[in-house]
């Protein structure tokens, strides 16, 4: 399993489910109901600000697990994504599948916590 | 969309777990369409009072319910067989298994039940309930039927079984649950915050106990188990997780988190919650119709459990004592006029024709106010526990607008003669308002817990508890936890507490911007923004808005200082009780509930001053045990007999509610403004304010007492009135008409009183309305109308309307602010009293001050202000001190004041009680063997020359010229153990009259302590510099810094600019006029006090200085406050100890690095 933090776009059904990802310049299409929770996040390191009135996605942020074929074919992947609550971004944060492909994303085990360096625009 | 109504949702008042108010909970529901909303409080009903009120506003029903703990027998832990013995009958130990929602259903009998469910489970400690007493209160015993449900949700044992996928065992734990509630009265709780898949509190937990609930039957019901109003609460919901934990954030968080999962706990809109059930029932596998019946099962829950406040729980309608319980036979109104006659009889002995026809007519007129409004039992409730306390030989007094009631002065409630001092018993009570009244009753603090327990015998458990209070997070308290929380460091965070003063938390930011003590922290917050802080520097930010967050939320309940509820025998079925601090029940009902609740609560409050005066008047008979001695002590009056007043009795003891209220010595003294220690009238500001006002007469205490407030304070009423007061300015009414209101404080409108006088003068309005009106006035949505209403029936009665546009200016301003008369009057009672005692009876009075330290000030201020009176202080004495402070006479003839033994450092109760027992003694060796002193003990004694007088003795007789270092220095030699029992002396056998060989043997080593070398030893173990003064070891320093001492202040012009240096004895920051904050800093420097005004530049000049040092160098201008009275506006001040930092005069030779040989401390 890589972590990975980085940003992907995602197409959304009428009910807010996603359909589609855009991601490293291919274009994923769901083959399974996605499984949706939250995960709770160290606000209180990562938070320069946490004034009342701050609003969501201070404490949690939202995380889908989504199993997808490249173009609609072949291999299930399963990632996990995380959107943040307030400002509705999407990020890849885990690729549980070892994805083998002319592309492959540079892994950033170094970082425990990927989201991290990310987040800082998203409070802005 | 159908609405949803949430029937788990936790306030503010769950301590350390609600986040929101009851009314930001029941607005926001109201606002989504819901028609209830359930308050389920956490181990009590601490807000559902306020739920009831804020439903009612919200335009919702209100459903009551509480979360509690479900115990259990813990685990024997001691492992052994032996231990358990059954014949003893011991308790298995109980331990939370879990946590259930109750919610009561919408009947006199379901609230009956949850009150008494409630306070059975804080008969356990821990707090909570069995699931066998659930069963039994789950059903009204008469009929058997439900009157609560009890909801198995996520954090009951059932759903904390649900951890890694086992399968029997919560289904076993439901099935018992099933099995013991009796039918109708268990629903399944489903609960999700979706959280990680398989975690507590995520949809597969939701989703498996909605199949269990199927598997047995049970109903479910969907909740959101809610802590917050909106989604922006979660983040306040971990920090007080932290706080209740006592733990960092970080650690909270970590391998077994205790953090709640996820931020979903808010209160979902009715969408949200639909879309929520669908996602478990599409999880479980279930349809449409499933999360139909789901929500319906909901619903009618909730239908069952609506409340009316009227019917079913008692609101408003005000409840006292049975007559019998009285012990009436008739009627309570019947009663009431009876003994209101008697005390005409003896409150007006020798009435003349207008004075009795005035008190007649009050009489009827309260009476028939009284008995219209069904009071009469109240009243003699409150004549009952007055009746009682005076029996009990204590000190008491009614206070607040009690003292308006001709009804209370009759009774003996009050000791204030309501028509003599003009007060108004509308002001009290009047038939527009159907509250109880509030009469306050002061006891000696001494004996309050005493009076408590009686009144507990005398109207029986069942009718009686004590009230309770809330206590929010005030600035200190905040920062203390929010430091906690991020897990900085602990003396970081105190330095931080310790500077912030007297704002609110959610004011933090903005006090950072303005409060020049703040700046140093205000600097380290910014900079932390540039990262060049150290460690983790955006804490400093995140602390100030963490602080903010946690502003007033509630952290505990403790018992009322002063709150007793009275009712009759069904009051516990109306106020859930817990125990308190004094063993005594306590309501989880505050003064807030009171009035809802119909709920009699009567403020009886400990006042130290009242236990002062009874300990001196005590003294004053000890030492003068007849008549003639104390007349002649107190320089007393005597009469045309010769033979001293009526208030002293032949015994010597003096009815202090007796003295008459003129009496030019005590009104001398008041005028010196030397009020230290006297009630009320001895704060800086006061002193200030008694100097420029000098009263003469009784009146002029109320009207001292009433304008030393916020309120004429804050509106400036104070200046025109002494100017007018003192002929300085002419006196002004608006209209002829008013003058007889406004005479008494020379056209300035003090007095609630005299507002009301001046609607009913102008507008016909009867003095009730006029009351209603006083209390629209600075309420934005009613004083136009009441403005309205001035305006036209002033002027249709005939006042030019300039005169009305003026009079009104004054309502407005002064109106909300004013004071009760009837307060002042009955808080002017005890200021006169006290000062009467200090006048006559200097050194019982101040003996009184130590021993029950009532004042504002420390006891070692009070040193200073005996040795100003010049009264001897007497240090310890192994012989002669007593666990009291008591008055001595000296070999001179002088009454001094001994130091008490209950004040040395360390010193046990049960040492002290061995030691004043066994006195005197005549040897050290004696005083071991008798009283059992400890080693240390035995060594503080010594330093604080407790033996000295024995030791005297000794050298006197030996020739010894050993010192009191020498023998400080053999005590601490001395072997730990006391003599074994061998060498004690037998029942009876008599100690040879060796006299003490310990002592005379002592080897002349060491030379005696210095002065200073004393003080400081005193200081550290008495907390009083006794021998001398703290600053006689600064004065080198001091004639180098040209300071000048507090007596001599009086004898400079005005507007002198000086240095003066003292030890810092009071802070105070009253509220100021403009609303710019001004601090008052008293010092003592062994002359007397100085008072400092620091005004907005004054505290810029020295930032931090001003809250926490302790000893002080200010420099500043005079001020005359008046023919007596002196004091500095304050332009800089140093820490004196900090000598590197003061304006030393240049040194005419200096070496280099040389320490100053006056450093002494």
């Amino acid at each position: 399993m890589g972590i990975f933090s980085a940003s992907v776009e995602v197409e959304l059904s009428a009910e807010g489910l996603p359909l589609r990802l855009a991601w490293q310049g291919g274009s994923y299409e769901l083959g399974a109901d996605p499984v949706r929770w939250y995960e709770r996040r160290s606000w209180w390191e990562k938070e320069l600000r946490a004034p009342l009135g701050h609003g969501p996605g201070l404490v949690d942020h939202e995380i889908w697990r989504v199993q997808a074929r490249l173009d609609g074919k072949g291999e299930l992947y399963t990632f996990d994504l995380s959107r943040h609550v307030g400002s509705g971004r999407w990020r890849m944060i885990r690729i549980h599948d070892a994805l083998r492909t002319s592309e492959e994303p540079e892994e950033r085990e170094e970082l425990a916590e990927p989201e991290e360096p990310c987040e800082e625009d998203w409070g802005a | 969309m159908p609405s949803f109504t949430h029937l788990h949702a936790a306030t503010a008042f769950s301590a350390h777990y609600g986040v929101s108010w009851p009314n930001e909970l029941a607005q926001a529901a109201a606002a989504d369409g819901a028609t209830a909303l359930a308050c389920t409080d956490r181990d009590g009903l601490y807000g559902t009072i306020k739920h009831l009120k804020a439903c009612s506003e919200a335009g919702i029903d209100p459903i009551v319910g509480v979360d509690l703990a479900v115990l259990e027998p813990a685990p024997d832990t001691r492992g052994s067989q032996r231990t358990r013995s059954p014949g003893l009958g011991a308790a298995p130990r109980l331990q939370e298994g879990g946590r259930v929602v109750v919610l009561a259903h919408g009947s006199p009998a379901g609230y009956k039940a949850l009150c008494r469910l409630v306070s059975a489970a804080h008969s356990h400690n821990p707090a909570g309930v069995t699931i066998e007493q659930l069963a039994t209160y789950a059903v009204e015993p008469s009929t058997l039927e439900p009157v609560l449900t009890i909801l198995i949700g996520p954090d009951s044992d059932v759903g904390r079984a649900m951890e890694g996928r086992q399968y029997l065992l919560p289904r076993r734990r439901l099935a018992r649950w099933h099995q013991l509630m009796p039918t109708g009265t268990l629903m399944a709780e489903i609960v999700s915050h979706r959280s990680t898949p398989g975690t507590a509190l995520s949809t597969q937990h939701a989703v498996r106990m909605l199949r269990l609930a199927n598997e047995l039957y049970i109903p479910a019901i969907l909740t959101n188990a809610v802590r917050y109003v909106s989604e922006d609460g979660a983040a306040t919901a971990d920090v007080l997780d932290s706080a209740r934990e006592l733990s960092t954030l970080t650690a909270l968080a970590g391998p077994a988190p205790k953090l709640q999962p996820t931020a979903q706990g808010w209160l979902k809109s009715a969408a949200q919650m639909e879309q929520l059930g669908r996602e478990i029932m599409r999880d479980a596998g279930c349809g449409t119709a499933d999360l139909a019946q789901l929500l319906a099962n909901t619903e009618k829950l909730a239908d069952r459990c609506r409340m009316d406040p009227v019917k079913d729980m008692g609101w408003k309608s005000p409840t006292v004592p049975e007559a019998s319980v009285l012990g009436i036979a008739g009627s309570p109104d019947a009663e009431l006029r009876q003994r209101c006659d008697a005390g005409i009889t003896a409150r007006y002995p020798n009435p003349t024709g207008a004075k009795a026809r005035d008190v007649h007519q009050r009489l009827e007129m309260e009476l028939a106010t009284i008995t219209d409004l069904g009071f009469s039992a109240y009243f003699l409730t409150v004549a009952e526990v007055s009746t009682m306390i005076h029996d009990m030989g204590v000190r008491g007094a009614a206070r607040g607008s009690g003292a308006s009631s001709l009804v209370n002065y009759l009774l003996g409630i009050s000791q204030v003669d309501p028509l003599r001092h003009d007060l108004i018993f509308e002001r009290f009570l009047s038939r527009d308002r159907s509250t109880l009244p509030d009469i306050d009753i002061d006891v000696e603090s001494a004996q309050r817990h005493a009076v408590y327990h009686r009144i507990f015998e005398r109207f029986g458990e069942e009718r009686v508890t004590l009230m309770s209070m809330q206590n929010g997070y005030r600035a200190r308290g905040a920062v203390r936890d929010a430091g906690l929380a991020l897990g900085m460091d602990e003396e970081e965070i105190d330095t931080i507490a310790k500077q912030l003063w007297r704002f609110s938390a959610r004011s933090f930011r903005e006090a950072l911007a303005e409060k020049p003590e703040l700046r140093e922290f205000a600097q380290r917050v910014e900079a932390s923004h540039w990262g060049d802080g150290t460690g983790t520097p955006q804490q400093l930010d995140l602390l100030v808005d963490i602080t903010e967050r946690l502003d007033r939320l509630p952290r505990h309940i403790s018992m009322h200082p002063c709150g007793v509820i009275l009712g009759n025998a069904t009051l516990l079925d109306r106020t859930p009780v817990q125990p308190s601090g004094l063993g005594l029940p306590m309501s989880q009902f505050d003064k807030h509930d009171m009035d809802p609740m119909g709920m009699l609560k009567l403020d009886v409050l400990g006042v130290r001053m009242q236990s002062a005066m009874a300990y001196a008047l005590r003294e004053v008979i000890r030492i003068h045990p007849t008549k003639e001695e104390v007349v002649a002590a107190g320089r007393h009056p005597l009469d045309a007999t010769g033979t001293g007043p009526d208030y002293i009795a032949p015994d010597g003891t003096i009815n202090l509610d007796a003295v008459p209220l003129d009496d030019e010595p005590t009104y001398q003294l008041i005028r010196s403004t030397h009020t230290l220690g006297c009630f009320q009238i001895e704060s800086p500001g006061q002193r200030e304010l008694i100097g420029k006002m000098a009263p003469r007469e009784f009146n002029d205490l109320i009207i001292d007492i009433s304008l030393f407030r916020p309120g004429p304070m804050k509106s400036n009423m104070v200046k025109p009135y002494l100017e007018n007061r003192a002929g300085f300015a002419p006196e002004v009414y608006p209209h002829p008409l008013l003058k007889p209101a406004l005479a008494e404080t020379h056209g300035v409108t003090v007095f609630h009183e005299q507002v009301l006088r001046t609607f009913h003068v102008m507008t016909d309005c009867g003095l009730a309305r006029a009351d209603e009106f006083r209390r629209a006035l600075g309420n934005e949505a009613q004083e136009p109308a009441v403005e309205a209403y001035f305006r036209r029936h002033a002027l249709a009665n005939g006042f030019p309307p300039g005169v009305v546009d003026t009079v009104w200016d004054t309502l407005k301003a002064f109106g909300s602010f004013g004071f009760c008369k009837a307060h002042g009057a009955a808080f002017a009672v005890p200021t006169y009293q006290s000062a009467w005692l200090k006048t006559h009876h200097p050194e019982a009075f101040l003996a009184g001050l130590w021993e029950h330290d009532p004042g504002m000030y420390p006891r070692r201020l009070l040193v200073a202000e005996a040795r100003r009176l010049g009264i001897p202080i007497l240090g310890l004495d192994i012989n002669a001190s007593a666990g009291e402070y008591r008055v001595e006479r000296t070999d001179d003839g002088v009454l001094g004041i001994r130091m008490s033994l209950a004040g040395v450092y360390g010193l046990s109760g049960a040492e002290l009680k061995r030691i004043v027992a066994n006195q005197p003694y005549d040897s050290l060796a004696d005083l071991r063997t008798r009283a059992r002193v400890s080693r240390p003990i035995m060594k503080r004694l010594a330093q604080l020359g407790a033996f000295d007088a024995l030791h005297r003795s000794v050298k006197a007789a030996s020739g010894s010229t050993a010192s009191r270092a020498d023998l400080v220095a053999h005590l601490v030699g001395q072997p730990a153990r006391s003599p074994s029992a061998r060498h004690q002396p037998l029942e009876g056998q008599l100690a040879l009259p060796l006299g003490d060989l310990e002592l005379s043997a002592l080897r002349p080593l060491l030379p005696e302590p210095s002065l200073h070398e004393k003080v400081r030893t005193e200081l550290d173990l008495l907390a009083l510099d006794v021998s001398g003064h703290l600053m006689g070891s600064y004065q080198p320093l001091l004639d180098s810094l040209g300071v000048t001492t507090a007596d001599r202040l009086l004898g400079l012009r005005n507007n002198s600019e000086v240095l003066v240096a003292g030890v810092r004895v009071a802070t105070q920051t009253p509220p100021m006029r403009g609303g710019r904050r001004v601090v008052f800093i008293s010092i003592d420097d062994g002359t007397g006090c100085v008072d400092a005004t620091f005004f907005h530049e004054a505290q810029e000049q020295s930032g931090p200085l001003l809250f926490g040092t302790r000893m002080l160098l200010i420099r500043g201008l005079t001020r005359r406050t008046g023919p007596r009275g002196i004091s500095l506006q304050a332009l800089q001040a140093w820490d004196l100890a900090r000598t590197e930092t003061l304006p030393l005069p240049a040194p005419r030779e200096t070496v280099p690095g040389a320490v100053p040989d006056w450093v002494q401390f």
